[in-house]
């Protein structure tokens, strides 16, 4: 058996605007020189699907330690860094159980379907705002969605989105591990919890009635019972708004990225929703956003591998969906794949993503509808990238389409 | 101690000796019983760990929570007697269990 810090492994440069750009042939090399393991920027990077499988489940082993994210962000005492270290992802055992019981019967799939009307509704009104212009930055447009989204499901109102969207676009970066990006994160979280202050108070005041409950009212409800403190409740909120808003806008952008270049799956998704489905599950395989970071915080011995406390790994489920060892032809875009949801993206464990049904059902909305509005899609101009650690995705899609004839909506409805 | 037969949708058997205590989910994990993948732990939250149980034993396997309930709406694979195995604890009347598994859990 070896120690992890023993072997002679690959250096995966996770931390460079290159490899954020494109980094599938250091990945191939990383393979040939290790099957499952790579050294990192700030640890380790394990970067085989398999052993992702293996391992990332394990919270016993494995969890995510803000003070770490905290030192290389130089923010111990920061506003934004005491939110992130109370976050529920920085949460374990019961205190995260806790809130994260409150929270689930809201996230459920059956939840999520109940919801595609008001997904169908904002992303329709979006379009009705957007289509005319036949030319935009379409990850500023699919930004205004996933906000839109959650505005509707915790019942705040959709006025407040402008004010949003420049502060969760800043916290997007929240584990960029930049710490250039540090003011900038500290002024998002004023804008935010000013935002939550308000929309309690004004709750507070005015009560929903009693078969009309959303998020809000339930989370109040909790504040009431003694189960959740006022703290919590406005700490909450902000991270339901950052946590679907980067990851949704940045899959949706990275989707239409996919689809530009294959018309013909991006038709056939204006007129079957079901294969929007197919489409959707394929692009959190084929090309999605996030990496996540844990602490081993109890020894772990992994294919004669010894990981010691106290070892940083890195999980990029964001490319973990092009492995030739787990998938046929990995690099074919092929919504006719047998096992459709055999991807990571969501994570593992007890942190698995709460917002993954939510998430899935308005980009499968969203994707249909867009089709069906913005015909011929083509690029008008470069993307760049988003940092490859935290959320990836691109910076910037610009593009142009032709509007759709009204009428052949009207046929397709029909 | 609770003997379980895990049934893959192809037929094949696996017949695993789990401790009571565990869930039905752990005992198939624990003795790397293919077709659970139990994506979110035990935690009630991915609807990856569906099995099918066949009448008496959907009765001895407890009620369904209402998170459970909505969660294996996850996958669409209809049928009666579906169940998440990780909310299932074994428990020594659930000696002798039989639970078919789908043919894929994604
Ligand atoms: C395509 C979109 C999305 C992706 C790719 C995504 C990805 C993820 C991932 C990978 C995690 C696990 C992080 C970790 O284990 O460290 C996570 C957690 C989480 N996500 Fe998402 N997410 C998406 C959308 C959403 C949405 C729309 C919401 C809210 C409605 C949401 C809410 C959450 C929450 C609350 C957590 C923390 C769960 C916990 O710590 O228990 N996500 N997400
Ligand atoms: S393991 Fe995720 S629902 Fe059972």
């Amino acid at each position: 058996m070896q120690r992890i810090d023993e072997l002679e492994l690959p250096y995966l440069p996770m931390e460079e605007a290159a490899f954020a750009s494109n980094p599938w042939p250091q990945l191939a090399a990383a393979r040939e020189a290790h099957p499952w393991l790579a050294k990192a920027a700030f640890g380790f990077a394990v970067h085989q699907f398999g052993a992702m499988k293996d391992l990332l489940w394990r919270d016993e082993y494995l969890q995510t330690r803000i003070d770490n994210v905290l030192e290389v962000m130089d923010a111990d005492g920061t506003e934004w860094g005491r939110f992130e270290k109370y976050s529920l992802l920085a949460r374990q055992g019961a205190p995260h159980e806790r809130i994260r019981s409150v929270l689930a019967p809201a996230f459920t799939p059956r939840q999520a379907n109940r919801h595609r009307p008001l997904m169908q509704g904002v992303i329709s009104e979006l379009l009705d705002e957007w289509v005319p212009r036949r030319e935009f930055d379409f990850e500023e447009f699919a930004s205004n969605f996933p906000i839109g989204v959650m505005c509707s499901l915790i019942g705040a109102p959709r006025s407040a989105i402008p004010e949003l969207r420049s502060s969760l676009e800043a916290l997007g970066l929240s584990f960029s591990m930049d710490r250039n990006h540090l003011p900038a994160l500290e002024n998002a979280m004023n804008v935010m919890n000013g935002f939550v202050q308000r929309l309690v108070a004004e709750r507070k005041a005015a009560r929903l009635p009693q078969g009309e409950e959303d998020l809000l009212e339930i989370l109040l409800d909790t504040v009431e019972r003694g189960d959740l403190s006022e703290r919590e409740l406005f700490d909450l909120l902000i991270f339901l708004f950052v946590a679907g808003y980067d990851t949704s806008k940045n899959a949706l952008t990275l989707l239409m990225s996919v689809l530009i270049d294959k018309p013909r799956i991006y038709e056939r998704c204006a007129e079957d929703k079901a294969y929007c489905r197919r489409v959707v599950e394929e692009n959190f395989r084929y090309l999605t956003t996030s990496t996540i970071p844990r602490t081993v915080v109890k020894a772990i011995t992994y294919r004669d591998v010894l990981i010691p406390e106290g070892t940083e790994l890195f999980f990029p489920v964001s490319i973990a969906g092009r492995d030739p060892t787990a998938y046929d032809d990995p690099d074919s875009f092929d919504p006719g794949r047998k096992e459709i949801k055999k991807h990571l993206t969501f994570g593992m464990g007890g942190h698995i993503c709460l917002g993954q049904f939510i998430a899935r059902a308005q980009i499968e909305e969203g994707l249909h509808l867009i089709a069906r509005r913005m015909k011929n899609p083509r690029r008008t101009g470069p993307s760049s990238w988003r940092p490859f650690f935290g959320v990836w995705g691109l910076k910037g899609l610009p593009f142009a389409f032709d509007p759709a004839d009204l009428k052949e909506d009207a046929r397709l409805d029909a | 101690m609770a003997k379980i037969t895990y049934l893959e949708a192809n037929g094949r058997e696996h017949v695993v000796d789990v401790c009571a205590g565990l869930t039905v989910m752990e005992g198939a994990r624990n003795h790397g019983v293919p077709g659970i993948l139990a994506d979110c732990g035990g935690n009630c939250a991915c609807g990856t760990c569906r099995v099918y149980i066949d009448e008496p034993w959907l009765a001895k396997a407890g009620e369904a929570s209402e998170v459970e309930a909505a969660t294996i709406e996850a996958q669409e694979d209809a049928g009666p007697g579906k169940r998440l195995s990780c909310q299932i604890k074994v428990a020594d009347e659930l000696d002798g269990l039989v639970v078919r598994m789908p043919e894929t859990q994604c």
